[in-house]
Protein backbone atom coordinates (compact mmCIF):
# COMPACT_ATOMS: atom_id res chain seq x y z
CA UNK A 1 0.00 0.00 0.00
CA UNK A 2 1.25 3.55 -1.13
CA UNK A 3 1.55 6.00 1.94
CA UNK A 4 -0.87 8.23 1.97
CA UNK A 5 0.18 12.13 1.58
CA UNK A 6 -1.73 15.27 1.64
CA UNK A 7 0.15 18.90 0.64
CA UNK A 8 -1.23 22.05 2.60
CA UNK A 9 -2.14 23.42 -0.20
CA UNK A 10 -4.41 20.60 -0.61
CA UNK A 11 -5.83 21.12 2.99
CA UNK A 12 -6.15 24.87 2.27
CA UNK A 13 -8.13 24.44 -0.66
CA UNK A 14 -10.30 22.28 0.90
CA UNK A 15 -11.02 23.52 4.50
CA UNK A 16 -9.54 27.12 4.19
CA UNK A 17 -13.01 28.24 4.60
CA UNK A 18 -14.57 25.90 7.53
CA UNK A 19 -11.52 25.80 9.74
CA UNK A 20 -11.17 29.55 9.22
CA UNK A 21 -7.29 29.57 7.86
CA UNK A 22 -5.00 32.03 6.74
CA UNK A 23 -2.05 32.47 5.28
CA UNK A 24 0.50 34.44 7.06
CA UNK A 25 4.12 33.44 5.40
CA UNK A 26 6.63 30.62 4.32
CA UNK A 27 4.18 30.58 0.88
CA UNK A 28 6.91 28.46 -0.82
CA UNK A 29 6.33 25.35 1.38
CA UNK A 30 2.53 25.36 0.34
CA UNK A 31 3.90 21.90 -1.45
CA UNK A 32 5.23 20.62 1.88
CA UNK A 33 3.65 17.00 2.49
CA UNK A 34 1.43 16.00 5.26
CA UNK A 35 1.59 12.41 6.03
CA UNK A 36 0.76 11.76 9.84
CA UNK A 37 -3.13 12.78 10.68
CA UNK A 38 -2.10 13.52 14.25
CA UNK A 39 -1.20 16.93 15.18
CA UNK A 40 1.00 18.29 17.99
CA UNK A 41 1.38 20.84 20.17
CA UNK A 42 4.88 21.75 20.75
CA UNK A 43 5.34 23.40 24.01
CA UNK A 44 8.39 22.14 25.20
CA UNK A 45 10.20 22.37 22.07
CA UNK A 46 10.70 26.07 21.93
CA UNK A 47 12.71 25.69 25.20
CA UNK A 48 14.88 22.96 23.31
CA UNK A 49 13.56 20.09 24.43
CA UNK A 50 13.80 18.33 21.04
CA UNK A 51 14.44 14.86 21.30
CA UNK A 52 11.27 12.39 20.17
CA UNK A 53 9.75 15.59 18.53
CA UNK A 54 7.37 14.55 16.20
CA UNK A 55 8.81 17.03 13.41
CA UNK A 56 6.38 15.30 10.41
CA UNK A 57 2.66 16.43 12.19
CA UNK A 58 1.13 19.44 11.90
CA UNK A 59 2.28 21.95 14.53
CA UNK A 60 -0.52 23.93 16.01
CA UNK A 61 0.14 26.94 18.72
CA UNK A 62 -2.29 27.55 21.19
CA UNK A 63 -2.29 30.53 24.49
CA UNK A 64 0.42 28.90 25.83
CA UNK A 65 3.11 28.82 23.45
CA UNK A 66 2.45 32.50 21.82
CA UNK A 67 2.76 34.01 25.53
CA UNK A 68 5.18 32.25 26.06
CA UNK A 69 7.46 33.62 22.86
CA UNK A 70 6.23 36.76 23.74
CA UNK A 71 7.66 37.23 27.46
CA UNK A 72 11.10 36.17 25.59
CA UNK A 73 13.74 39.26 24.81
CA UNK A 74 14.10 39.29 21.22
CA UNK A 75 17.10 36.84 20.81
CA UNK A 76 16.20 34.05 23.10
CA UNK A 77 12.70 34.27 21.01
CA UNK A 78 14.73 33.66 17.76
CA UNK A 79 16.37 31.18 19.62
CA UNK A 80 13.47 29.13 20.52
CA UNK A 81 11.78 29.47 17.12
CA UNK A 82 14.41 27.80 15.91
CA UNK A 83 14.57 24.62 17.85
CA UNK A 84 11.13 23.80 16.00
CA UNK A 85 11.39 25.58 12.32
CA UNK A 86 15.16 23.62 11.94
CA UNK A 87 13.34 20.88 11.69
CA UNK A 88 11.24 19.90 8.19
CA UNK A 89 7.57 20.23 9.63
CA UNK A 90 5.11 20.32 7.61
CA UNK A 91 3.20 23.35 8.82
CA UNK A 92 2.45 25.51 11.66
CA UNK A 93 -1.38 26.84 12.78
CA UNK A 94 -1.29 29.78 15.26
CA UNK A 95 -4.80 29.69 17.02
CA UNK A 96 -6.84 32.43 18.50
CA UNK A 97 -6.43 36.14 18.08
CA UNK A 98 -3.29 36.75 18.77
CA UNK A 99 -0.93 39.16 17.13
CA UNK A 100 1.76 37.57 14.80
CA UNK A 101 5.06 37.70 15.78
CA UNK A 102 7.34 39.72 13.29
CA UNK A 103 10.17 37.15 13.86
CA UNK A 104 8.04 33.96 12.99
CA UNK A 105 7.30 35.04 9.76
CA UNK A 106 10.45 36.02 8.81
CA UNK A 107 11.46 32.61 9.97
CA UNK A 108 8.97 30.85 8.37
CA UNK A 109 9.72 32.16 4.88
CA UNK A 110 13.43 31.74 5.62
CA UNK A 111 12.77 27.84 6.05
CA UNK A 112 9.86 27.74 3.64
CA UNK A 113 7.84 26.24 6.43
CA UNK A 114 3.75 27.81 6.04
CA UNK A 115 2.34 29.85 8.62
CA UNK A 116 -1.24 29.44 8.72
CA UNK A 117 -3.55 31.20 11.68
CA UNK A 118 -6.86 30.50 12.26
CA UNK A 119 -9.67 32.27 14.64
CA UNK A 120 -10.96 28.95 16.01
CA UNK A 121 -10.09 28.13 19.60
CA UNK A 122 -7.19 25.47 19.39
CA UNK A 123 -10.43 22.88 20.74
CA UNK A 124 -12.44 24.00 17.48
CA UNK A 125 -9.30 23.75 15.16
CA UNK A 126 -7.96 20.00 16.82
CA UNK A 127 -10.83 18.48 16.72
CA UNK A 128 -12.22 19.76 12.91
CA UNK A 129 -8.64 19.11 11.84
CA UNK A 130 -8.05 16.02 13.32
CA UNK A 131 -11.51 15.14 12.25
CA UNK A 132 -10.60 16.00 8.52
CA UNK A 133 -7.30 14.43 8.30
CA UNK A 134 -8.96 11.09 9.67
CA UNK A 135 -11.41 11.03 6.80
CA UNK A 136 -8.39 11.59 4.45
CA UNK A 137 -5.29 9.39 5.84
CA UNK A 138 -8.23 6.29 6.55
CA UNK A 139 -7.39 2.90 4.77
CA UNK A 140 -9.39 2.68 1.69
CA UNK A 141 -11.28 -0.15 -1.03
CA UNK A 142 -12.74 -0.22 -4.32
CA UNK A 143 -14.92 -2.98 -4.21
CA UNK A 144 -17.67 -4.42 -6.45
CA UNK A 145 -21.11 -4.04 -5.18
CA UNK A 146 -24.35 -1.59 -4.66
CA UNK A 147 -25.07 0.15 -1.82
CA UNK A 148 -28.77 1.75 -1.01
CA UNK A 149 -29.80 3.38 2.04
CA UNK A 150 -32.90 1.45 2.94
CA UNK A 151 -35.04 2.69 6.14
CA UNK A 152 -31.94 4.45 7.27
CA UNK A 153 -29.76 1.10 7.18
CA UNK A 154 -27.02 0.87 4.98
CA UNK A 155 -27.33 -2.22 3.19
CA UNK A 156 -24.57 -3.31 0.69
CA UNK A 157 -25.38 -6.13 -2.02
CA UNK A 158 -22.91 -7.82 -3.15
CA UNK A 159 -22.63 -11.18 -5.67
CA UNK A 160 -21.50 -11.86 -9.18
CA UNK A 161 -22.12 -9.85 -11.97
CA UNK A 162 -25.53 -9.87 -13.69
CA UNK A 163 -27.15 -11.73 -10.50
CA UNK A 164 -29.47 -8.79 -10.38
CA UNK A 165 -27.73 -6.17 -7.68
CA UNK A 166 -28.74 -2.97 -10.00
CA UNK A 167 -32.22 -4.04 -10.57
CA UNK A 168 -32.79 -4.37 -6.75
CA UNK A 169 -31.10 -0.83 -6.46
CA UNK A 170 -33.55 0.32 -8.83
CA UNK A 171 -36.48 -1.53 -7.24
CA UNK A 172 -35.68 0.18 -4.03
CA UNK A 173 -35.43 3.56 -4.88
CA UNK A 174 -38.99 3.00 -6.43
CA UNK A 175 -39.82 2.32 -3.33
CA UNK A 176 -38.69 5.36 -1.51
CA UNK A 177 -34.96 4.04 -0.68
CA UNK A 178 -32.18 6.15 -1.76
CA UNK A 179 -29.34 5.33 -3.71
CA UNK A 180 -25.68 6.00 -2.54
CA UNK A 181 -23.86 3.98 -5.31
CA UNK A 182 -24.20 1.42 -7.86
CA UNK A 183 -21.37 -1.56 -9.11
CA UNK A 184 -18.30 0.46 -7.75
CA UNK A 185 -18.48 1.44 -4.06
CA UNK A 186 -15.54 3.21 -2.22
CA UNK A 187 -15.39 2.26 1.08
CA UNK A 188 -13.31 4.19 3.87
CA UNK A 189 -12.80 3.26 7.33
CA UNK A 190 -13.66 6.20 9.65
CA UNK A 191 -12.22 5.57 13.12
CA UNK A 192 -13.04 4.23 15.67
CA UNK A 193 -14.85 1.74 13.78
CA UNK A 194 -17.13 2.76 10.81
CA UNK A 195 -16.94 1.81 7.59
CA UNK A 196 -18.65 4.51 5.06
CA UNK A 197 -19.11 3.77 1.24
CA UNK A 198 -19.75 6.38 -1.24
CA UNK A 199 -19.59 6.34 -5.18
CA UNK A 200 -16.54 7.81 -7.64
CA UNK A 201 -17.59 11.07 -8.91
CA UNK A 202 -17.88 10.51 -12.45
CA UNK A 203 -20.74 7.50 -11.84
CA UNK A 204 -22.76 9.68 -8.91
CA UNK A 205 -26.12 7.98 -8.52
CA UNK A 206 -26.10 5.77 -12.57
CA UNK A 207 -27.33 2.64 -12.53
CA UNK A 208 -26.39 0.37 -15.55
CA UNK A 209 -29.64 -1.57 -16.24
CA UNK A 210 -28.71 -5.14 -18.73
CA UNK A 211 -30.83 -4.23 -21.75
CA UNK A 212 -31.18 -0.39 -21.70
CA UNK A 213 -27.96 0.94 -20.45
CA UNK A 214 -26.83 3.67 -18.32
CA UNK A 215 -30.74 5.70 -16.12
CA UNK A 216 -29.21 8.32 -13.83
CA UNK A 217 -31.53 8.14 -10.86
CA UNK A 218 -31.01 11.89 -9.53
CA UNK A 219 -32.48 13.13 -13.35
CA UNK A 220 -35.16 10.33 -13.13
CA UNK A 221 -36.66 10.37 -9.36
CA UNK A 222 -35.12 13.36 -8.03
CA UNK A 223 -33.10 14.10 -5.66
CA UNK A 224 -35.05 12.09 -2.46
CA UNK A 225 -33.97 9.40 -4.13
CA UNK A 226 -29.82 9.78 -3.64
CA UNK A 227 -27.12 9.96 -1.05
CA UNK A 228 -24.06 11.08 -0.86
CA UNK A 229 -22.81 8.78 1.42
CA UNK A 230 -23.99 6.04 3.86
CA UNK A 231 -22.57 4.15 6.54
CA UNK A 232 -22.60 0.11 5.67
CA UNK A 233 -24.69 -1.76 8.40
CA UNK A 234 -25.31 -5.42 6.61
CA UNK A 235 -24.03 -6.72 3.61
CA UNK A 236 -26.29 -8.63 2.13
CA UNK A 237 -24.51 -11.33 -0.66
CA UNK A 238 -27.10 -12.15 -3.29
CA UNK A 239 -26.48 -16.18 -4.64
CA UNK A 240 -27.51 -18.29 -7.13
CA UNK A 241 -29.90 -21.09 -5.00
CA UNK A 242 -28.05 -23.66 -4.29
CA UNK A 243 -30.66 -27.08 -2.55
CA UNK A 244 -26.68 -28.25 -1.48
CA UNK A 245 -26.06 -25.04 0.65
CA UNK A 246 -27.59 -24.96 4.48
CA UNK A 247 -28.73 -21.75 4.56
CA UNK A 248 -29.77 -19.90 7.89
CA UNK A 249 -33.32 -20.50 9.30
CA UNK A 250 -33.65 -18.87 12.48
CA UNK A 251 -31.16 -16.32 12.30
CA UNK A 252 -29.51 -17.18 15.91
CA UNK A 253 -25.92 -17.35 14.50
CA UNK A 254 -25.09 -13.88 12.72
CA UNK A 255 -22.44 -14.45 10.37
CA UNK A 256 -19.41 -11.41 9.35
CA UNK A 257 -18.11 -10.40 6.28
CA UNK A 258 -14.49 -8.61 7.13
CA UNK A 259 -13.90 -4.86 5.35
CA UNK A 260 -10.97 -3.06 6.16
CA UNK A 261 -10.77 -4.98 9.16
CA UNK A 262 -13.93 -4.35 10.24
CA UNK A 263 -16.63 -6.85 10.62
CA UNK A 264 -19.84 -5.84 9.38
CA UNK A 265 -23.24 -8.23 9.48
CA UNK A 266 -23.32 -10.72 6.44
CA UNK A 267 -26.58 -11.99 5.23
CA UNK A 268 -26.39 -15.04 2.92
CA UNK A 269 -29.86 -14.53 0.22
CA UNK A 270 -30.33 -17.29 -2.38
CA UNK A 271 -32.28 -15.75 -4.99
CA UNK A 272 -34.54 -17.90 -7.72
CA UNK A 273 -37.74 -17.11 -9.98
CA UNK A 274 -40.69 -15.71 -7.49
CA UNK A 275 -38.68 -14.69 -4.54
CA UNK A 276 -38.88 -10.75 -4.33
CA UNK A 277 -35.57 -9.48 -2.79
CA UNK A 278 -36.60 -6.23 -2.44
CA UNK A 279 -38.88 -6.76 0.59
CA UNK A 280 -36.36 -8.61 1.86
CA UNK A 281 -34.05 -6.15 1.64
CA UNK A 282 -36.50 -3.89 3.90
CA UNK A 283 -37.13 -6.68 6.12
CA UNK A 284 -33.34 -7.00 6.77
CA UNK A 285 -32.92 -3.43 7.52
CA UNK A 286 -35.96 -3.26 10.04
CA UNK A 287 -34.85 -5.84 11.26
CA UNK A 288 -31.19 -4.61 11.88
CA UNK A 289 -33.10 -1.53 13.37
CA UNK A 290 -34.81 -3.71 15.84
CA UNK A 291 -31.47 -5.41 16.77
CA UNK A 292 -29.97 -2.44 17.61
CA UNK A 293 -32.65 -0.77 19.68
CA UNK A 294 -31.92 -4.48 21.41
CA UNK A 295 -34.87 -6.77 19.93
CA UNK A 296 -33.89 -10.10 18.34
CA UNK A 297 -36.44 -12.33 17.28
CA UNK A 298 -34.66 -15.61 16.91
CA UNK A 299 -32.74 -14.52 20.47
CA UNK A 300 -36.73 -14.30 21.77
CA UNK A 301 -37.90 -17.36 20.58
CA UNK A 302 -35.75 -19.12 22.10
CA UNK A 303 -35.37 -17.80 24.95
CA UNK A 304 -39.24 -18.87 25.28
CA UNK A 305 -38.79 -22.23 24.06
CA UNK A 306 -35.93 -23.24 26.60
CA UNK A 307 -38.45 -21.90 28.99
CA UNK A 308 -41.30 -23.87 28.04
CA UNK A 309 -39.26 -26.58 27.46
CA UNK A 310 -37.23 -26.29 31.29
CA UNK A 311 -41.06 -26.24 32.76
CA UNK A 312 -41.99 -29.30 31.51
CA UNK A 313 -38.77 -31.08 32.36
CA UNK A 314 -39.26 -29.43 36.06
CA UNK A 315 -42.87 -31.28 35.99
CA UNK A 316 -42.32 -34.26 34.59
CA UNK A 317 -39.29 -34.87 37.09
CA UNK A 318 -41.30 -33.98 39.84
CA UNK A 319 -43.92 -36.86 39.00
CA UNK A 320 -41.60 -39.41 37.94
CA UNK A 321 -41.69 -40.61 40.87
CA UNK A 322 -45.63 -40.39 42.27
CA UNK A 323 -46.82 -43.24 42.55
CA UNK A 324 -48.67 -43.21 45.91
CA UNK B 1 -42.00 -45.71 4.28
CA UNK B 2 -39.96 -46.05 6.90
CA UNK B 3 -40.67 -44.89 10.74
CA UNK B 4 -38.99 -45.41 13.85
CA UNK B 5 -39.90 -44.23 17.12
CA UNK B 6 -36.38 -42.60 18.95
CA UNK B 7 -36.01 -41.25 22.69
CA UNK B 8 -34.82 -37.67 22.95
CA UNK B 9 -32.05 -37.86 25.64
CA UNK B 10 -30.22 -34.36 25.41
CA UNK B 11 -30.50 -32.18 28.39
CA UNK B 12 -32.92 -29.86 27.44
CA UNK B 13 -34.41 -31.94 24.39
CA UNK B 14 -35.45 -30.35 20.80
CA UNK B 15 -34.53 -26.30 21.59
CA UNK B 16 -33.45 -24.12 19.02
CA UNK B 17 -30.10 -25.88 18.30
CA UNK B 18 -31.09 -29.09 18.10
CA UNK B 19 -34.14 -28.39 15.87
CA UNK B 20 -31.69 -26.69 13.48
CA UNK B 21 -29.14 -29.40 13.22
CA UNK B 22 -32.76 -31.81 12.42
CA UNK B 23 -34.39 -29.57 10.18
CA UNK B 24 -31.05 -29.59 8.06
CA UNK B 25 -30.72 -33.07 7.61
CA UNK B 26 -34.29 -33.56 6.94
CA UNK B 27 -34.03 -31.04 4.11
CA UNK B 28 -30.53 -33.03 2.90
CA UNK B 29 -32.60 -35.82 1.30
CA UNK B 30 -34.93 -36.26 -1.65
CA UNK B 31 -37.66 -37.88 1.23
CA UNK B 32 -40.63 -36.22 3.10
CA UNK B 33 -39.85 -36.54 6.55
CA UNK B 34 -42.35 -36.22 9.96
CA UNK B 35 -42.00 -35.89 13.12
CA UNK B 36 -45.16 -37.37 15.15
CA UNK B 37 -45.15 -36.75 18.85
CA UNK B 38 -48.01 -37.53 21.26
CA UNK B 39 -50.93 -37.00 18.59
CA UNK B 40 -48.48 -34.07 17.20
CA UNK B 41 -47.49 -33.85 13.57
CA UNK B 42 -44.70 -31.74 12.19
CA UNK B 43 -43.09 -31.37 8.91
CA UNK B 44 -39.39 -31.51 9.84
CA UNK B 45 -38.22 -29.36 7.07
CA UNK B 46 -40.25 -26.40 8.83
CA UNK B 47 -38.09 -24.94 11.85
CA UNK B 48 -41.20 -23.70 13.99
CA UNK B 49 -43.22 -27.01 13.25
CA UNK B 50 -40.24 -28.71 15.01
CA UNK B 51 -39.70 -26.33 17.57
CA UNK B 52 -43.22 -26.06 18.93
CA UNK B 53 -43.23 -29.99 19.41
CA UNK B 54 -41.68 -28.86 22.86
CA UNK B 55 -40.00 -32.72 22.73
CA UNK B 56 -38.50 -32.25 25.89
CA UNK B 57 -35.83 -34.73 27.56
CA UNK B 58 -37.69 -38.03 28.12
CA UNK B 59 -39.84 -38.31 25.45
CA UNK B 60 -40.50 -40.24 22.47
CA UNK B 61 -41.19 -38.98 18.83
CA UNK B 62 -41.70 -41.15 15.82
CA UNK B 63 -39.45 -40.12 12.81
CA UNK B 64 -41.46 -40.88 9.53
CA UNK B 65 -39.90 -40.81 6.43
CA UNK B 66 -40.93 -41.76 2.54
CA UNK B 67 -39.04 -41.04 -0.20
CA UNK B 68 -36.40 -43.01 -2.26
CA UNK B 69 -33.54 -42.31 0.25
CA UNK B 70 -35.77 -42.51 3.10
CA UNK B 71 -33.57 -45.63 4.41
CA UNK B 72 -30.35 -43.41 4.86
CA UNK B 73 -32.21 -40.56 5.94
CA UNK B 74 -33.56 -41.99 8.79
CA UNK B 75 -30.68 -43.56 9.67
CA UNK B 76 -28.54 -40.23 10.19
CA UNK B 77 -32.00 -38.88 12.00
CA UNK B 78 -32.00 -41.24 14.34
CA UNK B 79 -27.86 -41.30 15.00
CA UNK B 80 -28.56 -37.61 15.52
CA UNK B 81 -30.82 -38.01 18.33
CA UNK B 82 -29.20 -40.53 19.93
CA UNK B 83 -25.59 -38.68 19.98
CA UNK B 84 -27.54 -36.07 21.93
CA UNK B 85 -27.53 -33.45 18.74
CA UNK B 86 -23.95 -33.93 18.96
CA UNK B 87 -24.45 -31.18 21.87
CA UNK B 88 -21.37 -30.25 24.35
Amino acid sequence: MSEISISIKEILQDQARSLKLRELAGSNGLNRPVKQKDLHRPGLAFTGFTESFPHDRIQILGDTEILYLRQLDKDSRRKALNYLLHFEIPCIIITGKHRVLKVMKELADEKNIPLLSTSLSISEISFLLTNYLNTRFAPSVRIHGTLVDVYGTGLLFIGRAGIGKSEIALDLVERGHRLVADDVVDLICKPPGVLIGSGPDMLKHLIEIRGVGVLNVCNMFGVRAIRLQKRVETVVELTDWDGEQDYERLGLDEQHTEYLGMNIPLIRLPIYPGKIITVIAEAIALNHHLKVYGFNAAQDLNRKLNARLRDKTRIVDYLKWDDE
Amino acid sequence: MVSKKVKITNELGIHARPATKLVRIASSGKSQVSLIKDNQRANAQSILGVMLLEAISGSSIIIEVEGEDEEMVLEKLVRLINNNFEED
